[in-house]
């Protein structure tokens, strides 16, 4: 998906470029991704995509004022900010801003002195809190109320009657759930119920009590004891014969454009929905969310953000293009069909220790190889790839490692890139895009996994596995 | 009286006291500048295929290109065209980098950067054609309209927007201390011209000699 800024002047884009280089991840759903977008677990050893992880909440900040809010007080204020203010017009933030007004003293009434009025006001459309007729006040902030919706306390009430409702169902489904499996550990919640899809936002928090506790210490923060005993009863809604009707010039009279709300200004406020651009009040900014990702097997974290708003580094990063040799295409030739090409690849090493690596073209039969479109001829050899030294720049009086070569094979060698042919052979003819795929192999080092007590005395060095990864490149269309 | 006019083509621009115009901005053609305008370097005022005609209190940035252009289809050697005149009012803003090529232009208009304007748009008062917006249909701009967007959306504001006075005066005092300005020319070859023109339209002629 993507956004458009609102300055860019020009052509819209064309349809966004094919991935070139992606690789297939093997989780309950096969997706297939560039490397730049999966992630890496090391204790599973696996690759992951953001489809077979679960991604939760880490903290609630305000885009435009950076203020982190704790999820709680997030929740109660329908995840908006306090302070800033989206323009109802073009969805830009508003900013505040002042005049002078000449207003009565508070001590002699006859002399004016200048005051300080504040207004809303757009940088992007031009529009202003004066436009709907907003007052101008007298304090710069905190002065700025939303309308109040008519409907609320109807609203709120039938809220609290579900929440209730849904409570009761919960606790009657977990009790028949313990009555079944009563010789269980007393570990209340199967991993199913957390992930299960909570009703009507009663909150993580009454999920992971244990069941069989009595009523009044399920009871959340919201209500208090006693009160979730009392049953809350609701009117049900009555059906109205008689509806307004339209007004008697609807057919008539002539549309004022420019005051007719788009659709997009109408639906951003659900509880008045205005027709008219008189009508539009400011709402309150929405809040962005960090998440935090896991991987659903192993329930390690795979990606957590720092806590503060302002900073953009993460706690932990187990991204896969920092453990997983990188493959990327540096040129392709004029493919045509039935004759061989070369392709030029390179192959980047990411981690410090020297890796193997050794390519297999895909069998016949392959279940994973689906897509591609040509034969290809992988160099049988094990390509070696030095470690990434992050002073290779700055050691000039390092020798470079002789790694013997084959020129057949390899083009050149760059600290920890290596560039290497393949050969391709288009079997399709038409416009379609040349596809091919291989399987990478290469041995992967777990500094994560804990060592072992081992008797083997003198084994320090951690054991290598060896990964196989499924690459699919996209090499373009045939030569005209 | 129109002979004379295209034997002599007007070359100077007639700058009005209290206009303040620096001498880095391109001012090409028959073009009179109001007082208490602006005019910044590298700004370009070009009137081609006629005179402009710019009135009081303006700011003209950096890089704006006000020209009276022959409309593309037509050649400027081919056929006699008679000259358009470009009008612009007062109290008008033309941001860095935006181009006019609009023919009228009223009051209290605010042209913001990067934006362009075709020569069939006619700005009425209080509009604000937003940043990078191009507008080139043939159309009145009703007043207090704003264009803003990528596909140039537009809305009614309730209010013009605020004359620049504040920065106009400011600018009034800061340039001359940086730059220097064009001098103030009074006269052209308009019928009402002082003296001056008319001792230049009788040296043209031939009726004047140079020799004391």
């Amino acid at each position: 998906m993507e956004t458009l800024c609102p300055c860019w002047v020009g052509e819209h884009p064309a349809e966004p470029k094919p991935d070139r280089v992606i690789y297939l991840v093997r989780g309950e759903k096969k997706t297939r991704s560039p490397l730049s977008q999966l992630y890496f677990c090391r204790y599973c050893s696996e690759l992951r995509s953001l489809e077979c992880v679960s991604h939760e909440v880490d903290s609630h900040y305000c885009p435009s004022c950076l203020e982190n809010m704790p999820s709680a007080e997030a929740k109660l204020k329908k995840n908006r900010c306090a302070n800033c203010f989206d323009c109802p017009c073009c969805m830009h933030t508003l900013s505040t801003r002042a005049t002078n007004i000449p207003a009565p003293m508070p001590d002699d009434p006859t002399k004016t002195t200048m005051k300080k009025a504040y207004y809303l006001a757009c940088g992007f459309c031009r529009w202003t809190s004066r436009d709907v007729g907003m007052a101008d006040k007298s304090v710069a902030s905190g002065g700025w109320q939303e309308p109040e919706n008519p409907h609320t306390q109807r609203i709120n009430k039938l809220i609290e009657y579900y929440q209730q409702l849904a409570q009761r169902e919960r606790q009657e489904r977990d009790r028949k759930k313990m009555a079944r499996r009563r010789q269980c550990m007393p570990m209340a919640f199967s991993q199913h119920t957390i992930h299960v899809v909570e009703k009507y936002g009663l909150g993580t928090r009454l999920q992971r009590q244990r069941a069989g506790a009595p009523l009044s210490s399920l009871a959340g923060l919201t209500l208090k004891e006693g009160e979730d005993q009392k049953e809350i009863i609701i009117e049900p809604a009555q059906a109205l014969d008689e509806v307004e009707p339209l007004p008697e010039d609807c057919y008539t009279r002539p549309i004022n454009l420019p005051e007719v709300t788009t659709l997009r200004q109408r639906l951003l406020q659900p509880d008045f929905q205005p027709s008219g651009a008189s009508q539009l009040h400011p709402k309150h900014k929405h809040l962005l969310m960090k998440r935090s990702l896991r991987c659903r097997k192993c329930e390690h974290n795979l990606s957590k953000p720092e806590f503060n708003p302002t900073s953009i580094k993460f706690k932990i990063q187990l991204v896969a293009v920092s453990y997983i040799p990188e493959v990327r295409i540096m040129s392709i030739p004029n493919l045509r069909y039935m004759k061989e090409s070369q392709v030029l690849l390179t192959l980047t090493n990411p981690v410090e220790n020297l890796t193997h690596v050794t390519l297999v073209a895909c069998e016949e039969g392959d279940p994973e190889d689906v897509n591609s479109t040509a034969k290809v001829m992988v160099p049988t050899k094990e390509l070696v790839l030095a470690g990434k030294d992050a002073a290779a720049d700055y050691d000039e009086l390092a020798e470079p490692q002789d790694f013997q070569d084959d020129p057949d094979v390899v083009a050149f060698r760059k600290s920890n890139k290596i560039g290497f042919f393949i050969k391709v052979v288009p079997q399709k003819e038409g416009d379609t895009d040349v596809l091919v795929s291989f399987k990478i192999r290469h041995d992967f080092r777990n500094l994560a996994a804990p060592i072992r007590p081992n008797e083997e005395a003198g084994d320090a060095t951690t054991e290598a596995i060896w990964l196989t990864h499924h690459v699919e490149l996209s090499l373009g269309p045939l030569a005209p | 009286m129109t002979d004379l006019n295209k034997q002599i083509p007007p070359k100077s621009a007639k700058i009005a006291t209290g206009a303040v115009v620096c001498v880095e901005s391109e001012i090409r053609g028959d073009v009179s500048i109001g007082a208490r305008t602006v005019v910044h370097p590298k700004a370009r005022i070009i009137a081609e295929a006629g005179p402009i005609i710019i009135g009081e209190g303006n700011l003209i940035e950096e890089q704006a290109l006000i020209i009276n252009s022959y409309p593309e289809n037509i050649m400027p050697d081919t056929e006699e065209v008679e000259p358009v005149t470009m009008t612009i009012g007062t109290n008008n803003v033309f941001e860095v980098g935006c181009v006019s090529r609009a023919l009228n232009i009223g009051d209290n208009n605010v042209i913001e950067s990067k934006a362009d304007l075709g020569r069939n748009v006619s700005l009425t008062s209080g509009s604000i054609i937003g940043a990078g917006c191009h507008v080139n249909t043939s159309e009145v701009i009703a007043e207090n309209t704003v264009v803003y967007g990528a596909s140039g959306k537009r809305r009614v504001q309730s209010e013009k927007p605020q004359p620049q006075t504040l920065q106009l005066d400011f600018l009034m005092k800061i340039l001359p201390n940086y730059h220097h300005l064009k001098k103030a020319v009074k006269g052209g070859t308009t019928p009402h011209s002082g003296w001056a023109a008319v001792w230049v339209h009788n040296l043209a002629l031939g009726n004047v000699s140079l020799l004391p």
